[in-house]
C-alpha cells in the first residue's frame, strides 16, 4: 500500500483555472490562513517597533528599529543558546539517523525471531507520556540508579535520550520494505552482506525518507522545552527555548525585544521548513496513514 | 523458524534503537511505579506502600468508584452496539440496557470524585479536570477544523499549496516562542491585538491569561449587563462554580493556542488520508444518487475513520501531556486556574522536589491516558473496523 505515492500523483495534476464557484472556498481558507499567520506578523512587526509604538495600537513601525535584535541578542545570551540548539540538534540528527537506519532495516528486511513481537513493544512506547517518564529519566542520567556518574547539564544528557524513537524507526521501515527483493538478491550475487547492502545501497536510494527523518528530529530538538529546563541549570549547553524562557521569566523584557528574542527563535526553523516543506509535509502525511 | 547466522546481524542491527528505548521509554515506567511507593524527596527514603497514593487519590473507596465508573462506560458502551445482537429477542433491550449502565457510571464517576476531592490533593485533582477540559475541548475542535480544512485544500484550487505551507506554520514553531507571542495578543492591554478587536464589536477588554473566572460566568454577566443597560436597570452579576461552569477564560486562551498548533498538522495528516480513497467509490456513490452531502457523510467520513481514531489517539495523548506553552502561559495569579496535571506533576518534581509524589501522580495520569485511548479504541476504532 503506497499512499503517499497515490497522493503524490494526484497533487501533481495542475489544478483548475479560477472560477467564481471557488469564491467562498478561497474565502474560508483565506480566514484559516489569516489566523494562522497573524501571529508571525504581529511578531515580526512588533519586534521592529520602539516601545512608544508597541502601546499605540500601531499595526508598523514607522521605521524599523533593528537595533532591537541587537539588544535582545546581547541582553541574553542569545549567540551561546543557538550554538547550543545547533549542536544539540546536529547531534541528536545524527545519533537518530545511525540507530533508526540500523534498526528500520532490520525490521523491514530480515526474518528472525520476535521480529514482531519486539516492534510492536517499540511502537506501544509512542503511547507512553513524556510527564510519565522525566522522573525516572533524570535520575537516571543523575547517576542514581545505573552507577554512570552524573551528567546532568551535560551534552549526552540532552541527546542521547532522544537517540531513538518508535516513530522514526517506523517511518524508516516502511520505506526500506519497498525496496525491491531484486537488489538484494544482486548484492548477495556479489559476496555483499547485510551491512553492505545496507550501506551502499539502501542508504544512497533512501535519501528523501532519511532527510524526512532528520527534518522531524531537527524540529523536535529545536522545540524540546521540559526535559532541558529541568537538566541545564548553567547557560553551558541551555538550548534556544529554554533561553528564551529564561530571557521572559528573570529580565521581564518590553515586548518589543520579547519579540526581537521569539523571532531568533523561531527563524532557523522556519528558513528550513520554508526549503523543505514538502519533504516535511509528506513524511507526516505518510506516518499518519500508516499508524 | 530454522536457526540462520542472519539472525545475528539482525539482532545487532536493532540492537542500539532497542537498548535505547528500553533504558529510556519503558524502563521508566516500572520505576516510576517502583518510585511511587516509597517515600523519596531527592534522595530515597523508607518504603511507604501506597501511602503516596492516598495522598493524591484521597479515598480509596471513591477512587475505585471513579476508575470504575469510568471502566463501566466501556461496558456500556459494547452493550449498546454489541452484547445482544445475536439473540433476535434480546436485540431491543441492549440500548436500554446500555443506557442503564452508562447512567451507573455516571453516578459512580460523579460521587467518587466528590469522595476524592474531599481528601486528596486538590492541586492535582484540580489538575486532573484542567487536564480533562483541555483535552476534550481542544481535540474535537481540532479535528473537525481540519477535517473542513483538508476537504476545502483537497479541492485542488491554485495556491492550495501555499494555503497548505501556512497552515502547518505553527506546529513548526518553537511553543516557547509562539506562547509568548500569544501571551502578547491576548495581552489585558485594551490596545493589545485582540482587545481592540473586540472593541470593534463592543465588547469591554478581558483580562485573557490573568483571568481566573470560568469563561460561561463571563459570557452570562456580559450578556445580562448587556440587557441590563438596554433596559435601564442595574446589572445583575451571577456567579458560577464547580466542574459544569467549564474551564477559566485563562485556560481556554491556553486552549486556542493548542487548537491553533495543531489543526494545520491534523489537516496534513486528512488530506493524505483524502487522496487516498478510491475515486470510484465517489463515483458509484454518484451513480447511486447520492449528493455531495451525502457522498461526504457516506463515504469520506467512514473511508476517514482511520484517520480520525489514529488522530483521536494521538490527540488526547498529546493534549494530556502538554506542558510547554501551558507553563510558559501560565501567571502566579492564576496557577489554580490554568496548571494541568502535567505541570502540577513537574512542579511537584521540580519545585517541591517531592519525587514519590511527582511519580504516584504521573502514574494516576497514565492510568486515565490508558482507560482513554481504550475507550477511543472501543468506540472509534470500532466504527472504522465494521
Amino acid at each position: 500500500m503506497p499512499p503517499a505515492r497515490d497522493a503524490q500523483v494526484r497533487l501533481d495534476v495542475p489544478p483548475p483555472a479560477f472560477r467564481l464557484a471557488h469564491l467562498p472556498v478561497y474565502v474560508a481558507l483565506t480566514f484559516g490562513a489569516v489566523v494562522s499567520a497573524t501571529p508571525f506578523a504581529y511578531m515580526l512587526s512588533t519586534s521592529l517597533m520602539n516601545l512608544g509604538e508597541t502601546i499605540n495600537r500601531q499595526l508598523l513601525p514607522d521605521v524599523p528599529q533593528w537595533g532591537n535584535y541587537v539588544e535582545a541578542w546581547s541582553n541574553a545570551s542569545f549567540d551561546l543558546y543557538m550554538r547550543n540548539s545547533i549542536i544539540l540538534s546536529v547531534v541528536t540528527i545524527l545519533g537518530v539517523l545511525f540507530t533508526s537506519t540500523l534498526a528500520g532495516y532490520a525490521f523491514a528486511r530480515i526474518r528472525f525471531p520476535g521480529r514482531n513481537v519486539i516492534f510492536a513493544i517499540l511502537l506501544s512506547t509512542l503511547m507512553i507520556p513524556g510527564t510519565v517518564t522525566f522522573i525516572p529519566q533524570f535520575l537516571l542520567v543523575r547517576g542514581d540508579i545505573v552507577p554512570w556518574g552524573n551528567w546532568l547539564d551535560t551534552l549526552p544528557a540532552l541527546t542521547i535520550p532522544f537517540f531513538s524513537t518508535a516513530f522514526i524507526i517506523f517511518l524508516f521501515r516502511q520505506f526500506f520494505a519497498e525496496i525491491p527483493d531484486e537488489l538484494w538478491d544482486a548484492a548477495r550475487l556479489d559476496g555483499a552482506g547485510h551491512l553492505r547492502f545496507l550501506v551502499q545501497v539502501v542508504v544512497p536510494m533512501s535519501r528523501p525518507v532519511l532527510t524526512t527523518g532528520a527534518l522531524l528530529t531537527f524540529v523536535n530538538t529545536w522545540n524540546e522545552f521540559l526535559w532541558p529546563l529541568l537538566i541545564t541549570y548553567t547557560p553551558t549547553w541551555r538550548p534556544l527555548g529554554v533561553g528564551l524562557y529564561t530571557f521572559i521569566t528573570e529580565a521581564g523584557p518590553e515586548t518589543h525585544l520579547l519579540m526581537a528574542g521569539s523571532v531568533i527563535t523561531i527563524v532557523p526553523v522556519l528558513i528550513i521548513y520554508f526549503f523543505t516543506q514538502k519533504q516535511f509535509t509528506e513524511g507526516i502525511a505518510t506516518s499518519g496513514l500508516k499508524g | 523458524m530454522r536457526w540462520r547466522g542472519e539472525w545475528i546481524t539482525a539482532y545487532a542491527m536493532i540492537f542500539p534503537a532497542t537498548a535505547l528505548i528500553a533504558i529510556f521509554g519503558l524502563f521508566p515506567i516500572g520505576y516510576a511505579i517502583y518510585m511511587s511507593l516509597y517515600r523519596w524527596r531527592i534522595r530515597q527514603g523508607g518504603f511507604v506502600g501506597l501511602d503516596n497514593y492516598e495522598t493524591v487519590l484521597g479515598d480509596w473507596g471513591g477512587a475505585a468508584a471513579f476508575f470504575g465508573g469510568l471502566l463501566l462506560i466501556l461496558v456500556a458502551h459494547h452493550l449498546w452496539t454489541r452484547a445482544f445482537r445475536a439473540h433476535a429477542g434480546w436485540r431491543r433491550y441492549g440500548p436500554l440496557v446500555g443506557a442503564l449502565t452508562l447512567a451507573s457510571a455516571g453516578i459512580a464517576i460523579s460521587l467518587g470524585w466528590s469522595r476524592m476531592v474531599e481528601a486528596g490533593e486538590a492541586r492535582f485533582l484540580g489538575g486532573l479536570i484542567r487536564t480533562t477540559y483541555y483535552g476534550f475541548l481542544s481535540v474535537p475542535i481540532q479535528i473537525v477544523l481540519a477535517l473542513i480544512l483538508a476537504s476545502l485544500l483537497f479541492q485542488r484550487l491554485r495556491g492550495s499549496e501555499t494555503f497548505r505551507m501556512l497552515f502547518f506554520l505553527p506546529y513548526v514553531t518553537p511553543a516557547v516562542a509562539g506562547a509568548a507571542v500569544y501571551a502578547a495578543l491576548f495581552s489585558p492591554r485594551p490596545e493589545r491585538p485582540i482587545n481592540t478587536l473586540l472593541g470593534w464589536f463592543g465588547i469591554p477588554p478581558q483580562d485573557w491569561l490573568f483571568e481566573t473566572d470560568p469563561v460561561l460566568e463571563l459570557l452570562a454577566n456580559g450578556v445580562l449587563a448587556r440587557i441590563a443597560r438596554l433596559a435601564g436597570t442595574e446589572p445583575i452579576e451571577v456567579a458560577l462554580s464547580g466542574f459544569w461552569a467549564g474551564p477559566s477564560l485563562a485556560l481556554v486562551t491556553i486552549i486556542v493556542f493548542g487548537i491553533w498548533t495543531y489543526t494545520g498538522y491534523n489537516a496534513v495528516i486528512f488530506l493524505a488520508g483524502l487522496a487516498n480513497i478510491p475515486r470510484d467509490l465517489y463515483e458509484a456513490a454518484e451513480i447511486d444518487g447520492a449528493n455531495g452531502r451525502q457522498r461526504f457523510l457516506h463515504v469520506t467520513i467512514p473511508m476517514l475513520s482511520p484517520v480520525t481514531f489514529y488522530l483521536t489517539v494521538l490527540g488526547f495523548i498529546g493534549t494530556f501531556q502538554a506542558f510547554t506553552h501551558l507553563y510558559v502561559m501560565r501567571v502566579p495569579a492564576t496557577r489554580d486556574a490554568v496548571d494541568t496535571a502535567s505541570v502540577v506533576i513537574f512542579d511537584t518534581f521540580y519545585k517541591r522536589n517531592d519525587f514519590s509524589l511527582a511519580a504516584a501522580q504521573s502514574i494516576v495520569l497514565f492510568v486515565i491516558i490508558l482507560i482513554l485511548t481504550l475507550f477511543n479504541q472501543r468506540v472509534l476504532g470500532g466504527r472504522g473496523a465494521r
